[in-house]
């Protein structure tokens, strides 16, 4: 998410115009006495001419007012929220935020001993600003803090869930030097004036500055030129109603609680991160950390998602669940949580895909799903997304469909992705706590793409490298792989434009590999997004190379990885030697290799007794 | 001249428009089927494009898709048939049916360019909502060609906007889920229908699950004609061997005519 960006000490309604007008989040406006100082039913004239957007908010501040006259001014400037900018004590800031109903920012002044006091303002305050404080000013001097604390000040708002906004002598000439501490939020006054007045030329490089951070999709569900809804009119209606109950739940409160609830106490969460300190040493160079998403309740990272739209399909009335599956992870994390919540389930699956992962269907069958063998096309998972996609449109008044990758029409690679982003979240956090620093390279496998979002998703504005593996199955020279960005074409296939293997004609062609999760002709629209514009890199694993990353995984480290896994791994184990041993590569290991073992006994001849 | 918006089309009554694909059985079989269906009197022809992935289709034209694809349909070979059945004397209006990643495949310019050389009059892309089709909308105008759009019963608040940019006509889709023959259909239909002629410039087909004398009666009162598809198609796959056979071909060719003609008497 791009930062937020404050505007603050406007004097004037021409400022004030110019300030609505930009791409600012927050207007502030100076109450207390100082050389900005604006009297409350000037703010309230400036604010009737010129009325915010829906996401602007209007901020009054204040240095140690008594509460009664600041409610008052409140009552006459109609501000959105209060900052308290001077040494009002928690019990004050507490009376304020009951009295007045707004948001209130307090404001921290950046000293040794700043963080315990943030702490003593947990659970009253709606976020805090760090200014610099000088011998004769509150603030608004132009004078900057050392910036290296910055990482403090976000790590202690982001445990207690505000955000943080940094101020003091922040410019448009030297904010790249500050987003690079990656603040949630920037408070300019002096920076973005000239004589004294509001500069528009400034405000807007300053806009342009913070704002261009990453921020796909649109509101039309495109990265780039690629997602969209490419889909029968006969599902426009049922999309728009998902996206509508997705975007509720997206900030409400209760359901997020409900799910991290799930996660928590039914899913295992968070999952564990782990040393190979043995596989580590055995490739040498870089340290490798693994994201164990194979210790989630059964089996894989594919139950985060389930979980959540599970829950939405609950929320929206839904009183049957469809899913498609290709290796059945998917298909088992779909029965598993309409068992929880009671939901009746139906899971598409290819009759080849029935074949080869008949423990899956067992599996699926035992909890309660059906299982509806697809003979169409090549009988694998493409041809079992058509057959669910087909069963949507006849049945969308009752039926939620449940997509297990960031791939379909939007709302769902953004909603995927949304859901999975717990695993890069959980990641940064735990590597950061544990470590003090964020890796150097973040890995993860790529066959629709969902556990690569998910992990990927919070550190697209990290100064890290991130890194995709696809299936290249016999090699990305045969036609034997599944290597869909290496090898693919832009094409629409289940309702979203991507990367897709295709022949000349247009039509798709099965892919192949060894691992059942990887064998899809498309990709994610976000990743076909992220590879062309370069910030995600993408490379491609054979089966060989896969398998022997797997062996190595277990017999170092004594981890059964999927097949899907070890292919991330297999990147690993040709990177890790080309990097120094103070650098630190994340693995995400999606899931567990025991729906595999048949597979893995027949490549690795492990059959004898 | 686009004869979807010439008032020969325009103005019939109780408009009767068959879907065939293009290549099933194979290439020259297709042809002959559209101009058989010409001399049975039809107001226009749909000319299928097979897909390895078409998701509006039920089993009956998924399967018409493998076979004309097994015999080499394509996209192009689609085009071809129709510029070659306009030379043997296909005056009809023709609308070609695909999906968006065939069209992709070829490119907007160079389809539009290919259809305009084989005199088509109109395009049906399924899976291309009105959101993502102001391109091709555009080329297609300037070309003279009609993008039909697809209004579904739960188009609701959709409705008005896709029916002012109507062009060629409508084709509602009677019922929710894909193609293939029905028996029964929601009794809201007629409500809906009638309030989609209200917005609606040119006329309104409706389509999806249109299988007898009965339903084609029923649509033609309620909206300005039918789309069949499904129920000809199977008709067309019952005969495959005898389409292919130089002596039985001429019999099926006119049981294909007769079958028609029964549904539009």
């Amino acid at each position: 998410m791009a930062p937020l960006l404050k505007f603050c000490g406007i004097t004037s309604k021409t400022d004030f115009a110019q300030a609505v007008a930009s791409e600012a989040d927050m207007l502030g406006v100076i109450f207390a006495k100082s050389k900005r100082q604006v009297m409350p039913h000037q703010v309230a004239e400036w604010k009737e001419a010129y009325p915010l957007s829906k996401r602007q908010k209007l901020s009054g501040v204040f240095v140690n007012e008594p509460v009664s006259k600041l409610l008052e001014i409140v009552k006459v400037a109609k501000v959105d929220a209060i900052q308290c900018h001077g040494t009002e004590s928690p019990d004050e800031v507490a009376e304020i935020k009951r009295r007045s109903g707004l948001d209130v920012f307090k404001t921290i002044h950046h000293h040794d001993e700043s963080i315990s006091e943030m702490r003593k303002y947990e659970g009253i305050v709606d976020g805090f600003v760090v200014d610099t404080k000088t011998a004769d000013a509150w603030g608004g001097t132009g004078a900057q803090f050392d910036w290296k604390a910055v990482p403090t000040y976000e790590h202690e708002a982001k445990r207690q869930g505000v955000p943080c906004l940094i101020a003091g002598g922040v410019t448009p000439d030297n904010v790249l030097k500050l987003l690079a501490y990656k603040p949630s939020g920037i408070d300019l006054s002096s920076g973005i004036e000239t004589n004294g007045q509001k500069d528009e030329r400034k405000m807007n490089s300053m806009s342009k500055a913070v704002k261009k951070t990453y921020q796909a999709p649109d509101s039309f569900g495109r990265f780039g030129p690629f997602g969209g809804k490419y889909v029968p009119e006969t599902l426009m209606y049922a999309l728009e109603e998902l996206e509508e109950a997705y975007l509720s739940v997206k900030e409400d409160t209760s359901f997020q609680q409900e799910l991290l609830k799930e996660l928590k106490e039914y899913s295992g969460r968070p999952t564990a991160l782990t040393y190979a300190e043995r596989l580590s040493n055995y490739y040498g160079g870089a340290r490798i950390y693994l994201k164990r998403e194979d210790l989630n309740h059964t089996g894989a990272h594919k139950i985060n998602n389930a979980l959540a739209q599970g829950l939405l399909a609950k929320k929206m009335g839904k009183s049957q669940i469809i899913a498609e599956t290709g290796a059945g992870q998917h298909g088992v994390a779909s029965a598993t949580v309409a068992a929880r919540f009671g939901l009746s389930c139906k899971v598409f699956m290819g009759a080849e895909d029935m074949r080869r992962q008949s423990l899956n269907v067992f599996r699926m069958r035992l909890l309660g799903a059906e299982v509806i063998e697809v003979h169409s096309g090549g009988k694998t998972l493409k041809d079992a997304t058509n057959e669910a996609i087909r069963h949507w449109v006849a049945n969308v008044d009752d039926t939620f469909y449940l997509i297990g990758s960031v791939v379909g029409p939007h709302p769902y690679p953004q909603m995927v992705r949304d859901f999975q982003s717990i695993i890069g979240e959980e990641s940064k956090k735990q590597i950061y706590d544990r470590l003090g620093r964020l890796p150097h390279e973040v890995v993860a496998c790529v066959g629709g793409g969902s556990n690569a979002m998910g992990m990927f998703y919070p550190f697209l504005n990290d100064d890290i490298a991130l890194t995709g593996i696809e299936a290249a199955g016999k090699g990305i020279e045969t036609d034997d792989h599944a290597a869909t960005l290496t090898k693919g074409r832009k094409g629409v296939l289940h309702g979203s434009l991507s990367y897709l293997l295709q022949d000349e004609n247009g039509n798709i062609t099965e892919p192949y590999s060894i691992s059942a999760g990887l064998d899809y002709p498309g990709i994610g629209p976000e990743h076909a997004h992220l590879r062309d514009i370069g910030r995600v890199h993408y490379e491609a694993a054979t089966d060989k190379e896969a398998m022997a990353a797997l062996e190595d995984l277990c017999k170092l480290e004594g981890i059964l990885p999927a097949i899907e896994s070890a292919h991330a791994l297999a990147y690993v184990k040709r990177e890790a030697a080309n990097r120094h041993n103070d650098e630190i590569i994340l693995v995400c290991l999606s899931g567990r290799g025991d729906k595999d073992v048949h597979t893995i006994q027949e490549v690795l001849g492990g059959n004898e007794e | 001249m686009n004869r979807l918006t010439a008032d020969t089309f325009r103005t019939s009554h109780d408009k009767f428009v068959p879907y065939i694909m293009s290549c099933d059985p194979s290439y020259e079989a297709s042809i002959e089927i559209a101009l058989a269906l010409q001399e049975a009197g039809v107001d226009a022809i749909e000319w299928g494009v097979p897909f390895s992935d078409p998701l509006a289709d039920g089993p009956v034209i998924q399967e018409a898709g493998e076979r004309a694809r097994a015999s080499g349909g394509s996209l192009s070979k689609a085009v071809e048939g129709i510029k070659e059945a306009r030379k043997r004397g296909l005056t009809l209006p023709v609308v070609l049916f695909t999906y968006v990643n065939p069209v992709l495949s070829i490119g907007n310019d160079r389809l539009v360019d290919q259809m305009k050389d084989a005199d088509i009059d109109g395009l049906i892309i399924p899976d291309l909502p009105f959101e993502e089709s102001r391109d091709l909308r555009e080329l297609c105008g300037s070309a003279d060609i009609s993008l039909i759009s697809l209004i579904a019963p739960s188009s609701k608040h959709r409705m008005k906007m896709i029916c002012e940019l109507g062009d060629g006509f409508l084709y509602f889709v009677t019922s929710l889920g894909v193609t293939g023959t029905r028996e029964h259909f929601s009794d809201e239909l007629e409500n809906t229908l009638q309030e989609v002629t209200s917005y609606s410039n040119v006329p309104v087909l409706a389509g999806f699950g249109i299988s007898t004398r009965d339903h084609v009666r029923f649509f033609q009162t309620v909206a300005d004609g039918v789309i069949v598809g499904s129920a000809l198609v199977r008709f067309i796959a019952e005969r495959e061997k005898e389409l292919s056979s130089p002596i039985k071909k001429e019999n099926a060719l006119s049981e294909i005519k007769q079958f028609v003609q029964q549904l539009i008497s």
